[in-house]
């Protein structure tokens, strides 16, 4: 009533010039705001690394773990006590027979040997693998050019070869039926590769029939040989269990069957163990960036006595004086969650690079990170801001 | 304008302390008041009273016929930022604000848009012969210059009645009569000027000289 038979407008703040205010306040002293919001950018920054971090991983366990890596099971000596007796076909036989088994064969991967196109050329050094037809069909090469060695090259030891893409370019040889030379002695090319679909060591390696690899072996050296198994999908483990016993019954322990870890339980565990760590460093980091905030904040209303006694003065109202102190906390709050953004981005990135992952990172973790810490900072301003507002305008003229 | 009528005020914050006793008074518009006395004879509790930044104890205080002691917070804000301008003695210009937004802050809470703050602002420092500094940081500003913007944000909404608590008590002989030529120029378009200082030559330039003393004010 009196305001309008005077003339005067109601006091207000708008909204726009609220958040002005409060932005004006935090950039004045930029350093200072941002020592402020370090806790703020600690917990954001954790909260988006470790989620990120997570993301990334267990992509990068989902990733690894495909159908072929999980469906396969390989299977070593234990030792120099198995002997060479458990690589015996009849075995590869009664182990082809276990339920859940797609193929099965044995390898023998040779020490690095000479390899040229012809006998008087310079050879390139490769590794050989001898790999009988079952393991051919675990391993998988993709064909280029020509054909897979079959059961008639293994039993009369064919020297046919099939060659990587890569060491049959380092050779000049494009296509097939053309001879090279292995430790000096002559084979055919039968194929050329540029994948396998398991074993990705042989992609720069030569395969050979395996009859011919134990004869391709110099007779002063060792050889690693082993028995590879495609599985049925959720198989592997059983296979795993049960070939050694399948392949050496009188001793199987003097085998080891190595089996991937079963993908879902390994993914549930990092996803798990990552999430649990995020969540306490995020509260902690939170918990302190809040406290950090009503401190600075607490200890900012002192010190601005004079200048909240002259907004007081000037016609601001107690709830001005309490919107703008909480404005200026929340925009701490933003300030610190869009850096602590920015650094977790930063830091998923560093960790994703330097272990070689595709980093994944989801906007949803940003904003929920900016969202959580702008309510931390609303939340740390309500004390202060409800202490501002019991500054009498007449401070301004005490001070 | 200003109306004072057995106006009292008693701080009864641990001993009782009486600051002023049944002070009557009235001051009309467009008049150059000078309030002196010693220090702690109760003239800025005056002055707080006149300003509605202080409740009176007893007494009734009325501002342009209207009676202020029943008036609510709400109400009593809007005498103050709109009717009032204020000066004071330590400036109370923000840092890190240039001088044209510190003299927009006086006008934040008031009915205008910001485009209108913004040219009332550079009106108002124009006036003040600071119409070249208006970018300029406070911390950049000389005393007189760092006081001048202060009179701007006081008088660039238009108020009826500009209090000033020793406003030139931080400044040179130079500056003060700078500050001094300035209020009496904004008296003489006919703002009431109320000025509290101890210092007799500063109150010399006043029409009308109040004397406070042990709460008592008398006329000189």
């Amino acid at each position: 009533m009196y305001l309008r038979d005077l003339g005067i407008a109601k006091p207000r703040l708008r909204i726009r010039d609220w958040a002005r205010e409060a932005v004006l306040s935090v950039l004045r002293y930029p350093g200072r705001s941002l020592m402020t919001a370090v806790g703020t950018v600690l917990g954001a920054a954790a909260f988006v690394a470790t989620l990120g971090i997570s993301s990334t991983m267990s992509w990068q366990v989902s990733d690894s773990f495909d159908t072929r890596r999980a469906t396969e099971v390989r299977i070593v000596p234990d030792g120099p006590a198995a002997g060479t007796g458990w690589f015996a076909e009849r075995n590869l036989m009664r182990l082809r027979g276990l339920n859940g088994v797609a193929a099965a064969g044995r390898r023998i991967v040779l020490p690095e040997l000479p390899i040229s196109r012809g006998i008087d050329d310079r050879p390139t050094r490769s590794k050989v693998i001898g790999a009988d037809p079952g393991a051919l069909a675990v391993m998988a090469p993709q064909l280029v050019i020509g054909r897979l060695p079959d059961a008639y090259h293994e039993e009369h030891h064919s020297r046919v070869i099939l060659l990587a893409r890569s060491i049959a370019e380092q050779l000049r040889i494009f296509q097939v039926g053309m001879a090279v030379f292995v430790d000096g002695r002559p084979f055919t090319v039968i194929g050329i590769y540029d994948d396998v679909q398991r074993r990705p060591e042989a992609l720069l390696s030569a395969i050979v029939p395996a009859t011919v690899g134990d004869q391709l072996l110099p007779p002063d050296q060792e050889a690693d040989r082993d028995v590879i198994v495609g599985t049925l999908p959720g198989a592997a483990q059983l296979i795993a269990d049960q070939a050694p016993l399948s392949l050496r019954p009188e001793a199987p322990s003097q085998l080891r069957a190595i089996a991937p870890p079963d993908p879902r339980t390994l993914r549930r565990e990092v996803e798990g163990s990552v999430a649990r760590s995020s969540l306490i460093l995020s509260v902690i980091a939170l918990a302190v960036g809040a406290a950090s905030i009503a401190n600075a904040a607490t200890a900012s209303v002192s010190a601005r006595t004079p200048e909240i006694g002259l907004r007081r003065a000037i016609g601001g109202r107690r709830i001005h004086i309490f919107a703008q102190l909480l404005g200026e906390t929340t925009a701490l709050g933003v300030l610190g969650g869009t850096v602590g953004v920015l650094l977790g981005t930063v830091v998923t990135a560093v960790v994703s690079m330097i272990n070689r992952w595709t980093p994944v990172l989801d906007l949803r973790t940003a904003l929920v990170a900016v969202g959580i810490t702008s309510a931390v900072g609303l939340v740390a301003g309500l004390w202060p801001a409800l202490k501002a507002t019991r500054i009498q305008p007449v401070a301004a003229l005490q001070r | 304008m200003l109306a004072l009528s057995g106006v009292g005020r008693t701080y009864t914050e641990g001993a009782p302390v009486i600051a002023l006793r049944d002070v009557t008074l009235v001051i009309d518009q467009g008049e150059y008041v000078a309030v002196t006395g010693p220090s702690g004879s109760g003239k800025s509790t005056l002055l707080n009273i006149l300003g509605l930044l202080d409740l009176p104890s007893a007494g009734t205080y009325r501002v342009a016929g209207v009676e202020t002691g029943a008036l609510g917070d709400r109400v009593r804000v809007a005498l103050r930022g709109q009717l009032f301008g204020f000066v004071f003695q330590a400036f109370h210009l923000l840092p890190g604000r240039s001088a044209a937004e510190n003299v927009e802050l006086g006008m934040l809470y008031g009915p205008w848009s910001p485009s209108e703050r913004r040219a009332r602002a550079h009106a108002a420092l124009n006036r003040m012969g600071l119409g070249k500094r208006t970018g300029a940081d406070p911390r950049r500003l000389s005393g007189g210059e760092r006081q001048r913007v202060a009179i701007a944000r006081a008088i660039a909404g238009g108020p009826r009645v500009l209090f000033c608590d020793e406003p030139t008590g931080n400044l040179d002989s130079e500056n003060t009569e700078n500050v001094l030529d300035l209020l009496a120029g904004l008296n003489a378009e006919g703002l009431t000027v109320v000025i509290v200082s101890h210092d007799a030559e500063v109150a010399g330039r006043a029409r009308r000289q109040l004397v406070v003393r042990d709460g008592t004010v008398t006329e000189t």
